[in-house]
């Protein structure tokens, strides 16, 4: 079957395109290690100062920034398909809000309060999965779940969260004021191979429900009546990922802060490339946020030497343009009506 | 080290002897000597206030910023104004201070100018350097009536720095970082007056090449440094000696020097430099004999096997460096 090559040939590309992020990620740094250094220390084969930099400080970077990416992307997909609605994006339900509600709570009192930093992600996360919770409880889960409900809850809810967040950054104390910054931008400074785990388990997870309902997927763009005439199971679709989505966004943010900008572009820039069929959009976001991701965050931490800039500006700083530019190209092909 | 602080010093000296000429010219309203002290003063930063509490003369506090509340539990009766970053104007005019003091930052820069305009007299300082800071000192005893402890105060802390100076004199210098915050991690750079105190206490600050007095740098900078001694005043719980030992390949996790310093103790531009210079030093030259547990080497490593460097410090420990806090003045 031509498509099913067509898939493998693409998705073959992308995780080339990935491994290759990796290893620019890998192989850069301030400290200007040999690639012969880089290639002993991953293979167990250094010590000293080249194998906590290359497996202490930048594998558990490029491995964090792979996972965000990929999870932000796919979550990015699915919402744009669920919600049918081109500017959603993985923050769009509150998720994001709520996580980083729980988050700077603890950034801000945590050490007022004898919490150390890192119970930062934990407490995020859990931010995270009480405004899916309550997105749930209002828009009712149980019955049929409305689109617009969704959203303007969602909007509502982030509306909340940040207001409550500059209001606790106006209490914070200096040094929290830029912590609360740095997080709201997104940054992968924190990251280890642990985190990295988590947030690739629910990646896992999202991927699980969303390639075998891709096809459903598809059908729901031509509205949900139609959908479900064809024989989808809407609601279900609808409740699986969202749920499954929400917690991929929960962890995701929960270990980076808010890195925008992957979650909207990525989706749009593959569909634009490789045209609107989600059994490969989904699958190859995956891929393609990963590397995206972990060239940004390279060039985060390699653009000014010895210093770090927060992946998030990088993102959108990089990704404004390039999807801009393709928008342009190819703007006819997929976005036009006929 | 001692001739290039001369150096600093002599530098520091022209550059004040040259604002003293300019300075009248440009501001004539600074005729200091001939005016009355304060009596109802605003503070809007903490270290101001420290200072102003450590002179004696907190009575004359009429109002200060949040901060400044709660790092100073004799102040609890004061009204507060607000935040650094967003003091009350109206908060302010109704404490009728005849003097606010403040550090301007980019928010209490337009302060400044609003409170001015409302007639109130708004003194501004800018405590970067070690020598900043003691002139902060004494202008402040100058405007609250203060001078004389004031002056004693700085004579105090430039004894004290002199002393540890000549005592650290030949000793090891080790490669030192002071970690402001771990993440986003901050580090204390060049040109400030922490870089200042650690060179006066035999440390080579790692990032004193930054020109920036506090910048962000990247992790694998740092620990591409080296460091042989960690200095951690982050205000995170988690033990910095747990935090720091992911990287195997740091001297000071090799050599247990990573020693938490108390959040502000060496890092406020406040009136008790002389303390933070032995903390400094206590820390910096290996575990101290002192009472105050938390400048101690916490990792028992380096007792029991001690670089070379460390070994000599102990045997010549001069008595400054391990004597106690004095209670000279409150530590902020």
């Amino acid at each position: 079957m031509a498509s099913a090559r067509r898939l493998a040939g693409i998705l073959l590309a992308l995780l080339g395109l990935l491994l290759l992020a990796a290893i620019a990620g890998l192989a850069s740094g301030p400290s200007g290690l040999e690639l012969r250094e880089v290639a002993n220390a991953l293979l167990g084969r250094a010590d000293g100062a080249a194998a906590d930099i290359v497996l202490r400080i930048r594998l558990p970077r490029v491995a964090l920034a792979a996972m965000v990416g990929g999870s932000l992307s796919v979550a990015g997909v699915l919402f744009q398909a669920l919600l049918r609605n081109p500017l959603a994006d993985p923050f769009v339900l509150g998720i994001s809000g709520g996580a980083a509600l729980g988050g700077i709570l603890v950034l801000a009192f945590g050490s007022a309060l004898g919490v150390a930093q890192s119970a930062v992600p934990l407490a995020a996360f859990a931010g995270a999965l009480a405004a899916t919770v309550l997105l749930f409880g209002i828009t009712g889960f149980g019955g049929r779940v409305s689109t617009t409900g969704l959203l303007l809850t969602g909007v509502v809810f982030n509306a909340f969260a940040s207001a409550a967040i500059v209001f606790i950054a106006s209490l914070a104390g200096l040094a929290e004021g830029a912590s609360i910054f740095l997080w709201l931008i997104g940054n992968l400074s924190a990251g280890d191979l642990r985190m990295a785990g988590w947030v690739a388990a629910l990646l896992a997870g999202g991927l699980a429900c969303a390639i075998p309902l891709a096809r459903g997927l598809n059908l729901l763009a031509l509205g949900e009546e139609q959908a479900s005439q064809l024989g989808v199971d809407v609601e279900r679709h609808k409740r699986i990922l969202l749920l499954a989505t929400s917690l991929m966004v929960g962890a995701a943010v929960a270990v980076s802060g808010l890195v925008g900008f992957v979650g909207l572009i990525i989706p749009h820039l593959l569909r634009l490339l490789f045209g609107p069929d989600h059994r490969l959009l989904v699958p190859a976001s995956a891929l393609g946020g990963a590397a995206f991701l972990v060239l940004c965050d390279t060039a985060a931490r390699t653009l000014l030497p010895g210093r770090e800039l927060p992946v998030g500006a990088i993102t959108a700083l990089v990704g404004g343009p390039l999807f801009l530019f393709l928008l342009r190209r190819h703007h006819r092909s997929v976005y036009a009506p006929g | 080290m001692g001739s290039r602080i001369r150096r600093c010093r002599l530098v520091l000296l022209l550059l004040s002897a040259a604002g003293l000429l300019v300075l009248p010219a440009g501001r004539p309203t600074t005729a200091v000597a001939a005016e009355p002290a304060s009596q109802r003063i605003v503070s809007l930063n903490p270290s101001l206030t420290a200072i102003l509490v450590a002179l004696g003369v907190s009575d004359r506090l009429v109002g200060v910023d949040v901060l400044s509340h709660r790092q100073n539990p004799q102040l609890v009766a004061l009204p507060t104004v607000g935040g650094l970053y967003n003091p009350s104007i109206e908060a302010v005019v109704s404490a009728k201070p005849d003097l606010v003091v403040f550090v301007p930052s980019a928010e209490q820069r337009e302060f400044q100018a609003r409170l001015s305009d409302l007639g109130v007299r708004v003194e501004a300082f800018d405590p970067l350097r070690f020598e900043d800071v003691l002139a902060s000192i004494e202008r402040l005893g100058r405007l609250a009536g203060a001078e004389e402890r004031a002056r004693e105060r700085t004579a105090r802390i430039r004894a004290v720095r002199a002393s540890i100076e000549r005592a650290v004199a030949g000793q090891p210098v080790p490669r030192t970082v002071l970690v402001l915050q771990r993440d986003p991690l901050f580090v204390v750079g060049g040109g400030n007056f922490i870089d200042e105190m650690l060179a006066s206490v035999g440390a080579a600050n790692v990032a004193a090449g930054w020109s920036e007095p506090y910048p962000r740098v990247s992790l694998e900078w740092l620990v591409a440094q080296a460091p042989e001694v960690i200095l951690d005043s982050s205000r995170d719980t988690a033990p910095p000696e747990r935090y720091w030992a992911r990287f195997a390949s740091l001297p000071a996790v090799v050599n247990g020097r990573i020693v938490r310093l108390p959040a502000g103790a060496a890092t406020l531009p406040g009136p008790a430099l002389d303390e933070a210079l032995r903390l400094l030093a206590r820390s910096v030259h290996g575990e101290a004999r002192s009472t105050n547990g938390e400048a101690r080497s916490i990792n028992g490593q380096a007792r029991r096997v001690p670089g070379e460097g460390a070994r000599r410090v102990h045997a010549t420990r001069p008595a400054e460096i391990s004597a106690g806090p004095t209670g000279a003045g409150p530590t902020p």
